[in-house]
């Protein structure tokens, strides 16, 4: 029996054939990165656990200042795992495209798909990791419950929506432009030490406060660390600027995804 | 059905736009087949990817009324560094289709057994192939899109494939190209040629071939006439080489002989049988025939040769194509071996090599000892005894010009020439199948330098050999090949000249 082919599909129809491409894109994906050798798909949230485990042991360690009365090891955890969210999402979608050039022989998947697809895997490996690490220490008491998880969730989603549009916009630009992929190295190294992961907004000087919250992802974590800590942490953030700036992005991704799409050849 | 209407692709170049299909318009309904022909680069197989959809148009439209494969049998979207089997997987889940069943038809048409288990990445292109074939077969489209089916794997699975799409998907829709024309006209119920961006369409497959050829030949046509010029001024050796290097790199002729010659040369590496190594021989005669400068292939051609058990022929071959510059390092060990077998120890006979110095001075090849006795003894058929005696002896080709002067085939060539003996009758008859080629070959060296309509009024006075000579006597066109001149001489040309 021959595939039927739908004239005129649903949404709903559409939506079913996006949700089967895109789980079958996030398989492939995950099969490939992690494979099914020794741990296999553990290493999803794994690999970012090690990574969030040795900088908070570094952080403990050399006791570093970081400007409250906080513990160490919930700040390290809410910086370090928020610097993974957005920093492995434009990581994993730059070049992305070139390798994957094939796939679009299968009508239905379309360039956005790809980072979709890659993205969703990333949210979810340091989603875990974020979600099991806390339940450990606060299980062995290093860590007290966080105050507010609506809170926590709805800044961690911030993090993740900027991080998202802007791994589909340099993904985008990056089968165009190599020099996206080298440039992103540099500056997301840059920006880590800016970013809020190691510091509280308040510990800095007025005339500083107000330069760093140019930066969007400095209000995601502030967010997050008000959930956690409540009135103890003290947060400067301002939704009115991060949600236009995640606006403004999306819509730059989107435009860049769909010129793209009409210039690619598939290989 | 499949509709193009007005498609149009450009693609952006360094050198400005490329205009690769431009205004493409027609429709495919179910059950339908249509082959399409196009030289390389005509834009076929990006037709292909637009009409599956991977690719969208520049400008106009493609719709589709019925599901459309992604081009068959295309391994690409393998993701190597998984199994065959998560493969497989995947393709059922972007198709929302079983997997257990897609898995045991995999399985029993691929015949890749455990291997589908193991990682793409270490399959061998055979493998993939069938792996690729049959996920193609899976998924049940209205219709397939068929870029170059090509032909790894046996026979049998060949058998198969064509079972599995021609005989039990006969009433599917499909759009074939091929470099095959044969393959296109059993298969196929409608043919369309693509050529400079426009597609034209024909009902009968003879009409279509006869088109498409004359487009190759114009095509080839123009490219000579483009490229005259430069044969006029044809000075020496490495000149002609380049020409014919260049030409024959984009005559279809030669490139499919060529083909047929490789295939039958690997069958015949595989099989040892005489009669492949026979088949091989002719496919790379008959190229040299038409490019006879293009070196690389005198050295497989005596390779062939020499399989036959053949070592004076081997020997022609292997010292033409080092007259030719074929590097020596590639030729010493089979002349070596071929002089050997005869008995005689290859330090008595070396290799000549190819140097820069002009025509008279260069090393002969077997085509230059056909030339040359072409115009001295009015035959281009030398016996190969004859032929390798020359190329083992003479170190130039002002040697052999001068040693056939001073044989008596040239007297009676040269009474001929002056008018002085019988038309030759029996010769020119023999003569018919590349003429031109060698006509133009002689322009290019003998009479050098002349411009298009001196070049015009001469060609129709060398109709036989005999005149060739008379000619080049007249004009005293050999004054600097020395040994030739002076052997000339002493026969006895310069009495007959008052």
């Amino acid at each position: 029996m021959a595939l039927p082919v739908n004239e005129n599909p649903s949404l709903l129809d559409s939506l079913r054939v996006q949700r089967r491409v895109l789980g079958a894109l996030f398989m492939r994906e995950a099969l490939t990165r992690y494979g099914r050798h020794n741990i296999g798909f553990l290493w999803l949230f794994v690999e970012p656990m090690i990574f969030t485990l040795g900088v908070t042991a570094l952080w403990t360690a050399t006791n570093s200042i970081h400007g409250s009365g906080l513990p160490i090891v919930a700040f390290a955890i809410t910086g370090y795992s928020s610097v993974l969210l957005w920093r492995n999402m434009p990581g994993r979608c730059i070049g992305s495209l070139l390798h994957n050039l094939s796939l679009l022989y299968h009508r239905n998947i379309k360039i956005l798909d790809i980072f979709l697809a890659r993205i969703m895997l990333e949210f979810g490996g340091a989603t875990i990791s974020f979600f099991v690490l806390s339940l450990v220490f606060i299980s062995l008491g290093l860590l007290d419950p966080p105050e507010d998880i609506l809170e926590v969730a709805g800044g961690w989603l911030i993090i993740a929506w900027i991080g998202s549009a802007l791994a589909i916009w340099l993904g985008a630009m990056s089968h165009e432009n190599e020099l996206v992929d080298k440039i992103w190295h540099p500056f997301s190294y840059l920006l880590f030490p800016l970013s809020g992961a190691a510091f509280m907004v308040d510990a800095l000087p007025k005339a500083a406060q107000s330069v760093i919250l140019y930066i969007p992802i400095v209000h995601g974590v502030e967010i997050v660390r008000e959930g956690y800590f409540g009135t103890k942490a003290r947060a400067h953030f301002d939704l009115s600027y991060v949600l236009p700036f995640c606006l403004v992005i999306t819509f730059l991704a989107l435009f860049e995804v769909r010129k793209v799409a009409a210039k690619v050849v598939p290989g | 059905m499949i509709r193009l209407n007005n498609v149009k692709k450009v693609y952006p170049t360094r050198f400005g736009d490329r205009m690769v299909l431009d205004g493409i318009s027609f429709e495919l309904s179910k059950g339908e087949r249509l082959g399409i022909l196009g030289r390389n680069g005509a834009g076929k197989s990006t037709m292909v990817r637009l009409i599956s959809g991977a690719e969208r148009p520049t400008s106009g439209t493609v719709e589709r009324h019925m599901s459309v494969s992604w081009p068959l049998a295309f391994g690409g979207a393998f993701q190597a560094f998984l199994t065959g089997r998560d493969n497989v997987r995947f393709i059922s889940r972007i198709y929302g289709q079983d997997f257990e069943r897609n898995l045991e038809f995999v399985e029993q048409f691929s015949e890749l057994g455990q291997y589908l288990e193991e990682p793409v990445r270490t399959y061998s292109s055979g493998m993939r192939a069938r792996l690729a074939f049959a996920v193609s077969m899976i998924i049940e489209f209205d219709c397939f899109l068929i870029d170059e089916i090509s032909a790894v794997g046996d026979a049998r699975f060949h058998d198969r494939c064509n079972f599995e799409l021609f005989e039990k998907r006969s009433d599917r829709a499909m759009v074939i190209i091929s470099h095959d024309p044969g393959h296109i006209r059993d298969h196929c119920s409608r043919w369309a040629i693509l050529n400079n961006g426009r597609f034209t369409e024909f009902d009968d497959f003879d009409v279509a071939y006869g088109a498409y050829k004359e487009i190759m030949g114009v095509a080839d046509r123009s490219l000579v006439a483009a490229d005259s010029s430069f044969l006029d001024s044809v000075r020496n050796r490495s000149h002609l080489l380049e020409y014919s290097y260049r030409k024959a790199g984009i005559d279809d002729r030669f490139r499919a002989l060529v083909d047929e010659a490789e295939f039958a040369r690997s069958r015949a590496e595989w099989t040892r049988a005489h009669d492949d190594w026979k088949a091989a021989e002719r496919s790379y005669a008959a190229a040299l025939a038409i490019y006879p400068f293009e070196r690389s292939y005198w050295l497989v051609l005596g390779h062939a040769i020499k399989e036959q058990g053949n070592l004076i022929g081997a020997e022609i071959c292997y010292r033409t194509a080092v007259a030719f510059g074929q590097p020596a390092q590639d030729v010493a060990v089979h002349l070596e071996f071929v002089i050997e077998q005869q008995g005689l120890d290859p330090r008595d006979y070396p290799l000549r090599r190819f140097s820069r110095a002009s025509l008279p001075e260069q090393v002969p090849g077997k085509p230059d000892i056909e030339l040359l006795s072409y115009i001295f003894w009015g035959t281009a058929l030398v016996a190969d005894d004859e032929c390798f005696r020359f190329l083992r002896e003479k170190s130039s080709i002002d040697h052999v010009a001068q040693a056939m002067v001073l044989d008596d085939r040239y007297l009676s060539q040269y009474a001929r020439a002056i008018g002085a003996a019988d038309e030759e009758v029996a010769q020119v008859s023999v003569e018919s199948d590349h003429s031109d080629q060698r006509l133009d070959y002689i322009l290019a060296i003998f009479f050098t330098g002349l411009n298009g309509p001196a070049r015009e009024s001469l060609c129709p006075k060398l109709g036989r050999p005999s005149d060739i000579l008379r000619e080049i006597l007249e004009r005293d066109l050999l004054h600097d090949w020395v040994l030739t001149k002076s052997a000339i001489t002493s026969a006895g040309y310069e009495s007959t000249r008052q």
